[in-house]
């Protein structure tokens, strides 16, 4: 047996793992919840079995799985990015970006704007606001990732300051609305959105997975990466562009979800490979269930209240993160 | 001209301190430079310039008888390789995988291929890192580390190799385990370029020793005739001495 051949049969069985994690929460995710579903009654399209299936249950598992891999994706990409295992487009501000364009929306009362949900559009306004500030301030100056985290913790204080104003101004029920959308959670929506999400991010996640080669290398150091033929300046702008579209998608309908983007590639990287040609992939599948299943666990243990998957991941999230920090192998000779 | 690297008038300040002020070197196939100077002499900034890390205020830098702007990234990375100081990733690459990102240049393949592998191996083999391949680079000891990034470069399998203090952080044995291997490759048709602190290493090892100071090259001498002025040597310490061993090549000691 050859060695290539080795590799790509390691790769085939990185893969089926996750693939099979994947479809398993797709098919089985959507039968769970507060109150039972009867298959036959579901397949005959009898009220209400059938409406809250499809209506409700699929859609929001479908959602959780498109945002839970996006967001995964996201992460790896930004940790490749910034060299560090423990980076999200949290520590990049973008994600604060992100909700503060959509609180906006919120607490200005809009709905929709030219057919699509306002905060579809307040979280992508807000995401591409804080990497044009970011990226332009330092146009003329090399973009280090220590640089970039410290802005990164500037923009979240800022960002975390006008949310907080922007509820003030609010009346009572859109300051709840507001406080609620920001623990993140999945609710059923539209299959259109549902459509438009899912298309931008297979398109972003091939753009992603067909460079993974040179995340490789940019994840042990930019001139390590340039002094192997990689094109530093043009794939860190693909990079930053797709990972913030990917998070202000996914946030847009779910509210900041955190964690995902940090559990799942952590783990992959040590239980599966480093490597972006498996981990890219494998992150997405996983990042996927791992919402969907977060919220499913959310609808189930405290019925009929529901625990947005949000607020279970960060129970779930912040625990892992601490231990992470721990376990993390201390820098030679520094 | 037939060099393999031809290095003209390169000048470079760092804000307003004159690093280099103009340098001007060639180096054929078969050469095994000695870059030496005192620290801030620029040595490492000259390896950065040839490597493409950084545009020279004026000057030029010539690859395989071709400006180097004019190869692209990758043209210029299947010539020539550089061997950082360290390198500083968080993530858990194992040994493999980082010497496998050599061969990025070469192929446009998803996998290696099994010419990649033996590159890889050859490679591992030879800075004696094959036995913890599997091991993961973030937890190796500074001297195991660097025997890993000299595979990646050997991997790399470019005609010139640029070393940043190659032999830090290694201990005696592997220090000269390290010059032997860089000199074997020279002998074999490479060019490489080490900047380096141990002039006794440089002696014993290179062919060549290029004493930058002031911005300019103040000295270019042979190995073998290092003792035969020793002008030199003032640049580093005035407490040092040359001489020439009954067999060998010339040593330094100081007093």
């Amino acid at each position: 047996m050859t060695a290539p051949a080795q590799i790509s049969r390691a790769a085939g069985k990185g893969l089926i793992l996750p693939i099979f994690v994947f479809v398993a929460a797709a098919i089985l995710l959507p039968w769970v919840g507060a109150g039972p579903i009867s298959l036959s009654r579901a397949f005959h399209r009898e009220a209400p079995d059938y409406g809250i299936l499809v209506q409700l249950r699929i859609t929001r598992t479908l959602l959780a799985l498109v945002a839970g891999g996006a967001l995964s994706l996201a992460g790896a990409l930004f940790q490749a990015m910034l060299r560090d295992a423990l980076a999200t487009p949290y520590t990049l501000g973008i994600s604060a970006g992100a909700s503060l364009g959509a609180v906006t929306v919120i607490a200005a009362g809009w709905q929709m704007v030219w057919g699509v949900p306002a905060t579809w559009i307040g979280a992508l306004a807000g995401a591409f606001a804080v990497l044009i500030l970011v990226i332009g301030g330092f146009s003329n100056r090399r973009l280090s990732a220590f640089t970039l985290l410290l802005t990164g913790i500037a923009i979240n204080s800022v960002c975390a300051a006008c949310i907080i104003i922007l509820g003030g101004f609010a009346g009572m029920s859109r300051s709840f609305s507001i406080a609620r959308w920001l623990i993140g959670s999945v609710d059923s929506t539209s299959y259109s959105s549902l459509a438009v999400l899912s298309v931008v991010v297979l398109v972003l996640a091939t753009l992603i997975m067909a460079q993974a080669r040179s995340w490789n290398l940019l994840a042990v150091g930019e001139q390590w990466a340039a002094s192997r033929g990689v094109k530093v300046p043009a794939l860190l702008r693909t990079g930053y562009i797709a990972g913030s579209v990917l998070v202000g998608g996914a946030i847009a309908l779910t509210g900041p979800i955190g964690f995902v983007g940090l559990i799942v590639p952590h783990l992959v990287r040590s239980r599966i490979s480093p490597d972006h040609r498996i981990l890219l992939p494998s992150v997405f599948f996983f990042g996927g269930a791992l919402l969907a299943g977060c919220d499913a666990l959310g609808r189930i243990v405290l019925p009929p209240a529901e625990i947005p998957a949000g607020a279970v991941l960060a129970l779930i999230g912040g625990p892992y993160l601490v231990w992470a920090i721990r376990q993390r192998t201390p820098p030679e000779g520094m | 001209m037939s060099g393999l690297l031809e290095i003209a008038n390169l000048e470079l300040s760092y804000g307003r301190r004159m690093v280099l002020r103009s340098v001007t070197f060639n180096a054929k196939p078969g050469e095994f430079l000695a870059l030496v100077g005192v620290n801030g002499a620029g040595k490492s900034t000259i390896l950065d310039i040839i490597a493409g890390f950084r545009k020279p205020a004026s000057g030029s830098v010539a690859i395989a008888g071709r400006d180097q702007k004019a190869w692209s990234l990758r043209e210029l990375a299947q010539r020539v390789s550089h061997l950082p100081q360290t390198v500083h990733s968080d993530l858990p690459y194992t040994t493999e995988q980082l010497v496998a990102m050599g061969r990025y240049p070469h192929t446009d393949r998803w996998f290696e291929s099994d010419e990649d592998h033996r590159f890889i191996r050859q490679a591992m083999e030879r800075t004696r890192c094959w036995d913890y391949r599997h091991r993961n680079f973030a937890s190796l000891s500074g001297g195991e580390r660097q025997r890993v990034l000299l595979a990646a470069c050997l991997a790399q399998n470019a005609s010139i190799l640029l070393l940043d203090e190659p032999s830090t952080f290694l201990d005696i044995d592997q220090q000269l385990h390290c010059f032997n291997v860089l000199r074997e490759e020279a002998e074999a048709g490479k060019l490489c370029i080490a900047v380096t602190h141990d002039l006794n290493l440089a002696l014993t090892h290179c062919t060549r020793l290029i004493i930058l100071a002031d911005g300019v090259v103040a000295h270019d001498v042979a190995a073998s005739k290092a003792h035969e002025n020793d002008d030199w040597l003032r640049f580093f310490s005035s407490r040092l001495r040359i001489g020439h061993p009954p067999s060998g090549t010339p040593r330094i000691w100081y007093q």
